[in-house]
């Protein structure tokens, strides 16, 4: 057991299924009838942003001549940009799902808690507004105001099934399930009567006050500093983990619930404070979107990104670190897609061709330790093996 | 008299010999036999992972032995070898097997006629269900048993549980079942109801069915059964008629220590050992602890040890296990400091729920409990664990330790609040790490190259126990409840326990240890508590405590006990 192998091992095998993803994908597309390099070439574009051609325009900056296909590429800012503000919310989601599974929790709520916070942050965005929607508050803290708003509401969203989880014993599965159809119903009827934008037909909510927008990075992309709150949120994460007795009771309890209620850590509290922190990062999430893209609350604005943050919690092993890189992946890969769409004819359904093959992969890896462990696929017992990020190999 | 074949194969219903299985680690089965006689009401009996449910669970077709042979007599009366096709439980059914088992099988939405029919059903034509005939066969089964008054249109999950057992009869009977296997069917039953049990299996077996029960109750055993077969280890402990013996052997067959004539024969236990502790009373003395202990000195069998401030108190203690059921009634127990504590009873007499609920992790339903003359009834296991009280958990890798976790881990778990330790509101890798390093090194614990960084699941059994002996004992506790320490441990890794424990007793600690193994609570104990059937039967002194007072006691079988138990205060 070389802690430098695990390490590499623990990098490979997701490599490895998104090898096999890509693979895949490109056989289907083969089997389709399409151009599979052109279309992965395009997909690579929108993913990275590096494409060919000398740099046009303040946005492109030249990367000159590369060694291998001696033609020059520039990099396309806006495309990585989207990239990148696509992989924020996976991010939110993929850590909310990460931290419940670290405590043996499967949290299929991220999607409802990301809807509510997503309406808390539209609610507390319009605090202060005034003419052409600028906003009396000072920016920073309005917005700090609106996310607290939107990680408070997903807390609470989450602590919900951990409650009833605690002390009556309800699957969270179910509890988290039942509760995003009430989620996106109950914010439905508010943006369709009560917080109803009224200059619209939509179910919207009106626009949030200018004090609370995120200014993007990048002019026309939506890539804000919510990406880097998310990135410091994994950093919070790893550290909450592996450098925190909250985390140590969190692991405690996800790997061994008798030792730890045993050795006094009480059980149902844990359970409890960790839906409500995973809810938060969904909520999060949720606020992100707010003040960086929408600038209200729309219907549906939690797109899918909350059952999205599943694949990115298994990619990613469930530690800060990786989860960040899974999001960067996926998010790459949907914006590749949507770019690739536009520039040849084939759908960006493949994307969900690549990103269910990796599941797969992924997937069989918790199938078979449980095989090993008990006989039987049981997601209560999907957690990491081995001690966590920085938990026992950095002393 | 123990004999090793009651009867010739010819009137042998069930033949199973030399039946060995494996799991990884552990021998469950070691060529072990059992012969039921057609038309018997068998016992079998042992300790808790004896290797009861395994033989069940072979004849049953759910698991496959890895040797031995399997026979079972067909309607006819011929016996035919199944060992190679008895491999699923539809097979066993076929060959007229039924079992009911510990944990219920019904679906409490369908109704207790639908539960019966399930999975064997009578179709007619095309798979449609004949429910009218189905529930003809169903009622006749029920008059046959005395059980008329039984709804078949209610639903399952409103049903007592003895009613469901009931249900699970009819289920085997209605595929057709010849021989009967329970496991342990009066372990969740009250008093009434076990012996409506047994009037239902009786009228059966006055029917020709064949009766196959395990048990730990041996006044079950005693009063039902005509035949016995017990199970030490993984191995037979004896063939029995339960008309030419009596509880007393039983017990000394099913806990070691052979039979009675050798158990008389070998008065003195303890000279098998070769690191004794001293005589009781002297090693009192030796530890300089004042402890007046008159019974000690009086012949007298009420045990009235007068302890000036004991260290904890259990009052009156009404605990439920987990079905509900009371496991544990009006218990008084006390511990002193300086002295161990032994708590016996044949299992499932309520020694877990008693030890659950001393640290905190089961609720008092009545009762009382103080630690040095405070009441922490209504503390958490973490607010016991500040005032000293350390656990010691029966289960090791369910309850013990996290296998996942690393050594260094593992040794900080329960202390993770406290900053010596490493632990606080951030932790101090470098200081748990440090503190984890220095454990092995003093307790000699054995992780390999990986040191603390190993992870726990990799350890021997001892040394998982040397990890969370360290982990209690270098908290300070001023009482340890310890839970069967020695179980599936070797030679060594028992001696490093029973060290322990004495010299926390020498240090000034209070020791409850809780051992379904009578020598391990002979050799250990200072006072021996005796539990059967949730209640204190009786406190001895190790002085006056013998095999046979003490295994008196634990079969309830005890004329003498009453006297000693009730009411004296520990």
């Amino acid at each position: 057991m070389n802690g430098r192998l695990l390490k590499t091992g623990r990098l490979l095998r997701p490599l490895f299924a998104i090898v096999c993803g890509l693979g895949i994908a490109a056989l289907v597309m083969q089997l389709s009838g399409y151009n599979v390099r052109e279309a992965y070439s395009a997909l690579f574009t929108g993913a990275t942003g590096i494409e060919p051609g000398a740099a046009r325009g303040a946005s492109q900056i030249a990367l000159g001549t590369l060694p291998v296909f001696s033609r020059p590429y520039h990099l396309n800012t806006f495309l990585l940009a989207q990239s990148l503000a696509k992989s924020t919310p996976l991010l939110f989601c993929g850590l909310a799902i990460a931290l419940g599974l670290r405590a043996g929790l499967f949290n299929i709520g991220a999607q409802g808690q990301m809807t509510v916070g997503a309406l808390a942050a539209a609610f507390v965005g319009q605090w202060g507004i005034g003419k052409g929607d600028s906003g009396t508050f000072p920016p920073l803290l309005h917005i700090t105001l609106v996310l607290m708003a939107g990680a408070a509401a997903g807390a609470l969203w989450g602590a919900l099934p951990g409650l009833l989880k605690a002390y009556r014993g309800v699957h969270e599965v179910i509890a988290t399930i039942m509760l995003n159809y009430v989620a996106i119903n109950a914010t439905t009827y508010f943006v369709t009567h009560t917080l109803k934008d009224p200059n619209s037909a939509a179910a919207q909510s009106a626009r949030i006050a200018k004090s609370a927008w995120l200014a993007p990075f990048v002019a026309g992309s939506n890539l804000t500093a919510g990406f880097l709150l998310a990135l410091l949120a994994a950093a919070a994460l790893a550290f909450l983990i592996g450098r925190t007795s909250l985390g140590f009771r969190i692991r405690a309890v996800g790997m061994g619930a008798d030792a730890a209620a045993a050795a006094g850590i009480s059980v149902p509290r844990t359970l409890i404070v960790t839906m409500a922190l995973s809810g938060a990062l969904a909520g999060l999430a949720g606020g992100v979107e707010v003040v960086g893209v929408q600038h209200r609350f729309i219907q549906g604005i939690a797109s899918n990104y909350g059952y999205d943050g599943i694949a990115v919690a298994l990619l990613g092993g469930l530690g800060g670190g990786g989860v960040g890189l899974s999001a960067l992946f996926f998010g790459a890969l949907s914006s590749g897609a949507a770019h690739m769409q536009t520039l040849t004819d084939v759908p960006d359904s493949i994307a969900v061709i690549v990103q269910a093959i990796v599941i797969i992969f992924v997937g069989v890896r918790y199938i078979r330790r449980n095989k090993r462990n008990r006989g039987t696929f049981n997601l209560d017992e999907m957690q990491p093996s081995g001690s966590g990020i920085g938990s026992g190999k950095a002393v | 008299m123990p004999q090793t074949s009651l009867d010739s194969p010819a009137n042998l219903i069930v033949r199973m010999d030399n039946i060995t299985r494996e799991y990884p680690g552990v021998i469950a089965n070691r060529n072990v036999h059992l012969h039921v006689r057609a038309g018997a009401f068998h016992a079998v009996i042992g300790e808790n992972g004896a290797g009861k449910s395994t033989l069940l669970n072979i004849l049953y077709g759910r698991s496959k032995p890895d040797a031995g042979r399997i026979f079972i007599a067909n309607a006819h009366g011929v016996e035919e070898e199944v060992t190679n096709t008895l491999n699923s439980p539809a097979e066993a059914i076929r060959r007229g097997i039924g079992l009911v088992s510990q944990h219920y099988t019904l679906i409490p939405a369908l109704t207790v006629l639908e539960n019966v029919m399930l999975g064997a059903e009578m179709p007619i034509l095309g798979g449609f269900l004949h429910p009218r005939r189905a529930a003809e066969r169903t009622r006749e089964l029920a008059a046959q048993l005395g059980i008329e008054s039984l709804d078949l249109n209610a639903h399952a999950g409103q049903l007592s549980v003895a009613a469901q057992q009931k249900v699970e009869i009819l289920k085997a009977l209605y595929r057709g079942a010849r021989i009967l296997l329970l496991d342990e069917p009066t372990a969740t039953l009250a008093p009434p109801e076990a012996h409506a049990l047994f009037e239902l299996l009786h009228t059966l077996a006055a029917g020709g069915t064949t009766v196959v029960f395990v048990t730990h109750k041996l006044r079950d055993v005693m009063a039902h059964s005509d035949a016995v077969t017990i199970l030490r280890a993984g191995q037979n402990a004896g063939d029995f008629r339960t008309a030419d013996t009596d509880s007393q052997e039983l017990l000394h067959c099913m806990i070691g220590g052979g039979s009675r004539t050798a158990t008389l024969l070998n008065t003195d236990f303890e000279s098998a050992s070769d690191d004794l502790p001293p005589k009781t009373a002297r090693s009192l003395n030796d530890t300089g602890i004042a402890i007046s202990n008159p019974a000690a000195t009086a012949a007298a069998p009420v045990v009235e040890a007068i302890i000036p401030s004991p260290l904890l108190q259990v009052e009156d203690a009404v605990i439920r296990g987990d079905r509900r059921v009371i496991a544990i009634s009006e218990a008084r127990l006390t511990v002193g400091r300086g002295e161990i504590v032994g708590v016996a009873g044949v299992d499932g007499s309520g020694q877990r729920e008693l030890s659950e609920a001393i640290i905190g992790l089961r609720r008092f339903e009545r009762g009382r409990l103080f630690l040095e003359g405070s009441e922490i009834t209504s503390r958490t296991v973490r607010q016991r664990q500040e005032a000293g009280i350390a656990y010691l958990p029966e289960d090791r890798h369910r309850a013990g330790m996290i296998l996942d976790f690393s050594i260094a881990e593992n040794y900080l778990l329960g202390h993770e609040d406290r900053r010596e330790w490493g632990g606080g509101i951030t932790l101090d890798h470098a200081r748990m790490w440090n503190r984890a390093t220095e454990m092995l090194r003093r307790y000699d614990v054995r992780s390999g190259t990986n040191g603390a960084t190993a992870l726990a699941g990799t350890l021997s059994g001892g040394n998982q126990q040397k990890v969370v002996f360290a982990r209690a004992m270098e908290a300070n506790p001023r009482l340890l409840v310890a839970c069967q320490p020695t179980r599936g441990l070797d030679v060594a890794a028992s001696r490093f326990v029973y060290d322990t424990l004495r010299r926390a007793r020498a240090d000034g600690l209070g020791v409850l240890l809780f051992s379904l193994d009578l020598d391990e609570i002979l050799e250990l104990s200072d006072r021996i508590a005796v539990l059967y059937a949730g209640r204190v039967a009786g406190v001895l002194n190790r002085h006056d405590a013998t095999r046979e007072t003490v295994g008196a006691l634990m079969t309830g079988s005890s004329g003498s006990g009453k006297h000693i138990s009730l009411g004296a205060q520990v």
